[in-house]
């Protein structure tokens, strides 16, 4: 790989194997999410011809009571398990960084489980125990279910934010005369808002694509609309899922997006750690 | 609890050391503020709902998997381990084989792949660099579905990427990917491959650059720089990397199911079936006990590993 001419260019050498692997991969990451796309206004059922550009599909869904019913219900779905995730959430998340006693490191230890067990297992887990209560599998049992898997998000985001604050400005508002759950409510959550108000975003997007917990944890009607889409594209080709998809695709690029500007928008940099953890 | 614990929380706490300045302890403020409960009450009602909901139920599957079905295929708690016995059936064997080879080349495929993608963007990307890594997340977050769907018709025999393959000579009209287990491990690639990127891309963004010019100085060429400067600067991030893919890989069924055939079923997908169509829970509950237990070994190995390297990076 290293040619002597090449070595003498010296430090300017450019990692050209390492750009041409990353163009690739830049093209197939985003190939399939084009052609669902792109499909998405084929006037044919075809998946390889493109025939002409319509909207047939898209005016196909519009009709599409069932795929309606479940949409309203993703939506009614994610909503639910934002707020609850977001309460108890931001609880857990403050009294992780500021308790010191022995519940916050049990309460550590199991935010942790959701983390590093495989969706199939939490899903399976989910439905066993609403079955095993007696509970019929319905639109609450996935609330309840993704409420429980959103939790740790929320609370892995907030706990670095939360341990960055300055415990010192709090302080100085007790000082002040705040008490502490005045100086909780006036000083601490505003400082925090930026970062619930992105980990609400996104638990929102996270919630309305989940697939695995919502397959397990659904009853019969109405249905989440990924296990819609799971079981239609299990059965053959149907060119209302390319519409769909498209949809939600535009969708959760604008929510990621949103979540990602909602620091900048408070005037703080670097959204991107929301994603990469740092 | 919270009492005992009281005694121990009236130690003022520790200041932050990234604090701007720390002024000397010289506290003239009275102390006589009760020290907060408040925290310790947040605390609860989370725990609580993570205990009853998560806990609870990892418990039953755990239980369940010692339980037995009656004639009518409910499934009734027991004590007996003929669900765990079954899983000795060679059938169950090869399925759990299958799923930990796809999974372990599905890790080092993501790691080919995210390692010249997180090298470049890291050092080469320049004011780019979030851009970039924004738009390989953005796509993660799409619906795992539609993305699989959309990974499929790609990889289908008439689709793009075997059309140009063939138009190239590197195929012939024979040649397949979906139905094939080529097919399954791409698209648990294209599935999970972010979360090798991510990890990586954060340790190369840490890791101190000095070292590549190091490297280039003492007449290390490229592959050499980056095999023994650049990897095992990075190998907490691969690692944790590995974990990350080879947990939902393991776990997967979407992807045996859209881009397999019958004979490339994985654990997932038995699980499913017996959830599903099988309607033996105990089973079930056995197998996704045998996959946390392979998992679990997976981690166990993991954490013994990151720390080694922590005592090393101590010592």
């Amino acid at each position: 790989m290293s040619t002597p001419q090449r070595r003498r260019r010296g430090a300017e050498r450019r990692p050209r194997f390492a750009i041409a692997v990353t163009a690739l991969f830049f093209a197939l990451l985003y190939l399939p999410v084009g052609v669902v796309v792109l499909f998405s206004f084929n006037s044919q059922k075809s998946l390889t011809v493109l025939d002409g550009v319509s909207l047939r599909w898209y005016s196909a869904l519009l009709h599409d009571e069932v795929l309606l019913d479940s949409l309203g219900m993703s939506l009614r779905v994610s909503l639910v398990a934002m707020a609850g995730s977001l309460v108890l959430g931001v609880a857990l998340a403050l009294g992780l960084v500021r308790s010191r006693s022995r519940l916050g490191s049990f309460a550590g230890l199991i935010m942790l489980v959701p983390l590093i067990t495989p969706e199939i297992v939490t899903g399976v887990a989910a439905m066993l125990l609403f079955k095993g209560l007696g509970i019929t599998l319905s639109t609450t049992t996935v609330m309840l279910a993704e409420i429980t898997f959103s939790i740790s998000y929320v609370t892995v985001i907030l706990r670095s934010r939360i341990a960055a604050l300055n415990p010192e400005v709090e302080e100085a508002a007790m000082d002040l005369g705040a008490t502490r759950r005045q100086a909780l409510r006036l000083v601490t959550l505003p400082a925090l808002l930026p970062s619930i108000l992105a980990s609400a975003v996104l638990i929102f997007a996270l919630v309305f694509d989940d697939f695995v917990l919502a397959y397990f944890t659904t009853g019969v009607d109405p249905q989440p609309l990924s296990v819609r889409i799971y079981s239609a594209i299990r059965f053959g080709v149907q060119p209302t899922i390319n519409a769909v998809g498209t949809l939600m695709l535009a969708g959760s690029i604008a929510l990621i997006v949103l979540a990602l500007a909602i620091p900048r928008l408070f005037g703080r940099r670097g959204g991107l750690d929301l994603l990469s953890g740092k | 609890m919270a009492r005992t614990q009281q005694t121990g929380t009236e130690i003022p706490p520790p200041r932050d050391p990234a604090a701007p300045h720390t002024p000397p302890p010289a506290r003239t403020r009275p102390r006589n503020r009760p020290q907060p409960r408040l925290w310790t009450w947040l605390l609860l009602p989370g725990t609580l709902w993570m205990t009853g909901f998560l806990v609870a139920s990892l418990l039953l599957v755990a239980t369940l998997a010692l339980g037995t079905t009656d004639p009518l295929g409910n499934p009734r708690f027991g004590l007996n381990f003929a669900n765990l016995t079954a899983l000795a059936d060679p059938a169950y064997r090869t399925v759990l084989l299958r799923s930990l080879g796809y999974a372990l080349i599905t890790c080092l495929i993501s790691l080919a792949v995210a390692y010249p993608v997180a090298y470049a963007i890291a050092l080469r990307g320049g004011r780019f660099k979030n851009l970039l890594i924004a738009a390989i997340v953005v796509p993660f977050f799409a619906n795992y579905l539609v993305r699989m769907y959309g990974w499929s018709v790609v990889l289908s025999d008439d689709g793009p990427l075997l059309r140009t393959l063939r138009a190239i000579g590197l195929a012939d009209d024979g040649t397949q990917i979906l139905q094939t287990g080529v097919g399954v491990i791409a698209g648990l690639v294209y599935g999970f491959v972010v979360f090798m990127i991510i990890p990586l891309y954060a340790a190369m963004e840490r890791m101190d650059t000095s070292l590549i010019e190091a490297g280039r100085d003492l007449y290390g060429g490229p592959l050499r720089t980056f095999l023994f400067v650049t990897v095992p600067a990075t190998r907490q991030g691969a690692a944790a990397g590995c974990v990350l893919v080879f947990l939902p890989a393991m776990g997967d069924f979407v992807s045996a199911q859209l881009m397999g055939g019958p004979d490339q079923i994985m654990i997932g997908n038995l699980i499913q079936d017996k959830f599903f169509q099988g309607q033996n829970w105990p089973l079930g509950s056995a197998l996704t006990m045998l996959l946390m237990a392979v998992l679990f070994l997976g981690m166990l190995g993991y954490l013994r590993r990151t720390r080694k390297d922590e005592a090393e990076a101590t010592r």
